[in-house]
């Protein structure tokens, strides 16, 4: 489904990707995780065309989508959450929902049902705590109904209460509609209960990928986190 | 020929050290404050004709007009941090409009007070030509051009070597961090606009004698030092100084070859076609928080 | 519905101004200057208040447009409507272009770039003798051609026809605000990445509105001049393109009403009270900071707030 060939992104003096491959056959949860400055949030970055690879490429489902701009991206179907979290303040959240949106406005009701959003949905989502924004922010995008979505540490800054109900609407959603997600996370425990796969990047490349609890018994994997 | 393009070379070193103060202090101000300050030009205006006032009714000593139109203006320019910019600290969009709201304050009061017509600002002293090779230059211009240069060069060792000039550069470059230091980026901010006025009012006490002390004098340096500004990297204060001169002399030497009507259009045409090709500029510095 | 009623209302008196005005030309001028004040505010307001995008160099375009239909009337003969026409699209259509070039930049630059292009049309305005006639002003512009045997040369004549051309421009403003197109703006407003994120097209969606907004400018341009009867680069200059920014924040930006509002205000406060011109404008400078710093939203905001605690 996804393609991710010899990509190298430099900043400065530093390697962000250095010769990155990665393949994902078809529809799952994959849990991506590094240690700081392993290239995640670039790799998302250059997927999701905010930045252009030095070279290598990205194939979508056989197609060459590398450079093309976000907004061409995001109609071939590849959404995305950001760290920072963003919604738009001033929308309510149902408008936020149904903005570029391909789902209905019922669904868009049933959804915020599910997230306990439902009592806010006409109030602006400046209103919102972090958490329900983070909530909101996720939701918004399966509105999309995208074929790959990658959310950006979905978990940070979301308190323990909340983080249950998270997870669960993650999982939900993928069992609706099965489709590739990428989540990068920093939350261990969040993102070993809701990956089947995990994908481990160090120094701008994939290092090691299985099951959780391969990857957790791995000794190259605790090297690169320790060493 | 060769003559007539030292001549313009030297109009352009002249013309661009105008710039030159003013994108300092605008860039001065950016760096700390993240403002971009459009009434500088309004300041430099002010300056001047505070410069012009000390130096009718006050003093004859041209130096001492200068010197107290300076602290005057830093004065104001203290006030105005702590009156407008800072309670709209963050929010670019209206701190822009309110520096443009008070481009209009200053502009019409100067009208309202000293009239539309301009000044004349007669510095005798400075009046005498000096040969350079077969030309011949007021020394006003020289002086012009030295000062600036002067300035600039204890600017940077200033922000080099001082206590407080290493706190600005702390500040532009990561606020947080310096806040976590311990810099006290609120003095900062205001200090550095003063700094940054100061420098405005000294660009338009020493054109004062030269072109007639009048309400729009501001009005093209400001642009013309934004452009300078750009064109050297926003948040770059050698950019500015490179910038600015460039500005100058490619304006004044454009001159040579195409109408004088259009020696404005130069400035922007030269600022546009490097933005489109170094969009942060010559010496671009990623500021944080841009974009 | 309230709002419609009191919309309705004040249409109905703008009408009949003339009629209870008949001894005071003098206000109907000022009236007039209203509206045409007020067009270049709503472009200006749709693509500041709306989208996000600060301009300062609104009036070069109504520029372009006056001097374009100008041109076309007195050198090449052609009628007054189609020489407005003309001119709306040139404005356009050099809002579109330079437009294009300027929204390759973000925040500061765009708002710098912006400026430059307005000082630039100014200078060729002000500079291109042979086709604008200069400095001295491009003399000679007619009122606009009969329509059906009613002429607008008479002041209330050529009031209606302010009126109407103001009454579609902010007949257009409503139209873009209420549509889709209309919430993509507002969307690039608040996030334009997260926009991007959701499938927008940013750069044409803000080339769009700003080949928009400049069109709209060129109308209020075009009339301008033929009210006046001459064409002036000062009419278009830097100084002017600030004052519509004014206009547009002291009016409320983002707001329908706004563009309205704050032209009443810009034009008719200081008429009403005799101010001299210079005085006039520090008050106008002061008032901007002073809306900057304690009502962002201008008089639509202070107006929509007020409304709220009564119906409290």
């Amino acid at each position: 489904m996804i393609s991710i060939r010899s990509l190298r992104k430099r900043y400065g003096g530093v390697d962000a990707l250095s010769d990155c491959d990665l393949e994902i056959a078809g529809p799952g949860i994959y849990g991506l995780i590094g240690p700081n400055g392993a290239g995640k949030t670039t790799l998302f970055d250059v997927i999701t065309g905010l930045t252009e690879p030095d070279s290598g490429s990205v194939l979508v489902e056989g197609r060459d989508v590398t450079g093309l701009s976000p907004h061409r991206l995001a109609k071939l179907g590849i959404a995305r959450s950001f760290q920072e979290c963003r919604v738009f303040p001033e929308f309510s959240c149902l408008e936020n929902l149904l903005f570029g949106a391909r789902g209905t406005r019922d669904e868009a009701l049933r959804l915020l049902e599910l997230v306990n959003l439902h009592g806010y949905r006409d109030e602006p989502a400046a209103e919102l705590s972090f958490g329900q924004r983070r909530l909101l922010e996720i939701v918004a995008t399966f509105m999309l109904k995208p074929r790959i979505l990658l959310l950006d540490e979905p978990a940070s800054g979301v308190n323990p209460a909340l983080l249950e109900l998270l997870l669960e609407f993650i999982r939900r959603m993928y069992d609706e509609r099965p489709c590739l997600f990428l989540v990068v996370e920093h939350n261990m425990e969040f993102v070993m209960a809701l990956a089947a796969e995990i994908i481990v990047m160090h120094q701008g490349a994939v290092l090691e990928r299985g099951t959780p609890e391969a990857v957790q018994a791995s000794p190259r994997v605790m090297e690169a986190y320790l060493g | 020929m060769l003559s007539a393009v030292l001549e313009q070379t030297v109009n352009g070193l002249m013309a661009g050290s105008v710039y030159v103060l003013v994108a300092l202090g605008m860039v001065l101000i950016y760096g700390v404050m993240h403002v971009l300050n459009f009434a500088h030009g309004v300041l430099l205006m002010v300056g001047a004709y505070v410069c012009h006032f000390f130096f009718t009714r006050v003093t004859e000593s041209y130096v001492l007009a200068i010197l107290l139109s300076v602290i005057v203006l830093a004065i104001l320019g203290i006030a105005l941090e702590r009156a407008v910019f800072r309670p709209l600290h963050g929010n670019l969009r209206n701190q822009v409009i309110a520096s443009l709201g008070l481009i209009l304050v200053f502009e019409h009061l100067v009208i309202a007070v000293w009239g539309p017509n301009a000044l004349q600002m007669k510095v005798p002293a400075t009046a005498a030509l000096v040969p350079i090779g077969e030309l011949r230059f007021p020394l006003q211009h020289l002086l012009v051009i030295g000062v600036t240069l002067a300035v600039v060069l204890a600017l940077f060792f200033f922000l080099k070597v001082s206590k407080f000039g290493t706190a600005i550069r702390a500040t532009s470059q990561d606020r947080m961090a310096a806040m976590v230091v311990g810099i006290p980026v609120e003095r900062i901010d205001w200090m550095t606009f003063g700094l940054g006025t100061a420098l405005a009012a000294l660009g338009g006490a020493l054109i004062g004698p030269l072109f007639l002390v009048f309400p729009q004098m501001g009005d093209a340096p400001m642009v013309k030092g934004l452009a300078g500004i750009l064109l050297g990297g926003m948040g770059s204060v050698p950019g500015a100084v490179i910038g600015g001169f460039i500005i100058g002399i490619a304006e004044s030497v454009s001159t040579l070859f195409l109408p004088t009507d259009y020696r404005d259009s130069v400035a922007f045409t030269v600022m546009i076609l490097i933005l489109l090709a170094w969009p942060r500029g010559l010496f671009g510095v990623r500021v944080r928080g841009e974009d | 519905m309230p709002a419609r009623i009191a919309l309705a209302l004040l249409l109905a008196a703008l009408f009949l101004f003339p009629f209870i005005a008949e001894k005071q030309p003098y206000l109907l001028h000022v009236l007039i200057l209203c509206c045409l004040y007020a067009i270049p505010a709503v472009g200006l307001n749709l693509m500041l208040g709306y989208t996000g995008l600060v301009s300062l160099g609104h009036m070069a375009f109504a520029g372009v447009g006056a001097y374009t239909a100008a041109v076309l009337m007195v050198d090449a003969r052609l009628g007054f409507w189609l020489a407005l026409l003309a001119g709306v699209l040139a404005a356009g259509a050099a809002g579109a272009a330079i437009g294009a070039i300027c929204l390759r930049f973000r925040t500061h630059f765009f708002m710098i770039v912006t400026l430059a292009f307005g000082l630039m049309l100014y200078s060729v305005m002000n500079n291109w003798d042979e086709v604008t006639r200069g400095a001295a002003g491009f003399p000679g512009i007619p009122r606009p051609a009969p329509l059906g045997g009613f002429t607008f040369g008479p002041l209330p004549n050529f009031y209606y026809l302010a009126l109407a051309a103001a009454a579609t421009a902010f007949a257009v403003q409503w139209l873009v605000v209420r549509s889709e197109f209309g919430r993509v703006l507002v969307a690039l407003r608040q996030d334009e990445r997260l926009a991007q994120a959701k499938g927008v097209n940013a750069m044409l969606y803000k080339t769009a509105i700003f080949a928009l907004g400049s069109a709209i400018a060129g109308l209020g341009g075009v009339l301008h001049v033929s009210f006046l009867r001459v064409a002036a680069p000062a009419t278009f200059s830097l100084a002017e393109s600030i004052n519509a920014v004014l206009i547009v924040i002291v009016g409320g930006a983002g707001s329908l009403a706004g563009p309205a509002l704050g032209a009443l205000v810009f034009v008719g406060l200081p008429e009403y009270l005799r101010v001299a011109a210079e005085w006039r404008l520090v008050v106008f400078g002061i008032l901007l900071v002073l809306i900057m710093l304690f009502a962002p939203r201008g008089l639509a905001g202070l107006a929509a707030h007020a409304w709220a605690r009564v119906r409290a």
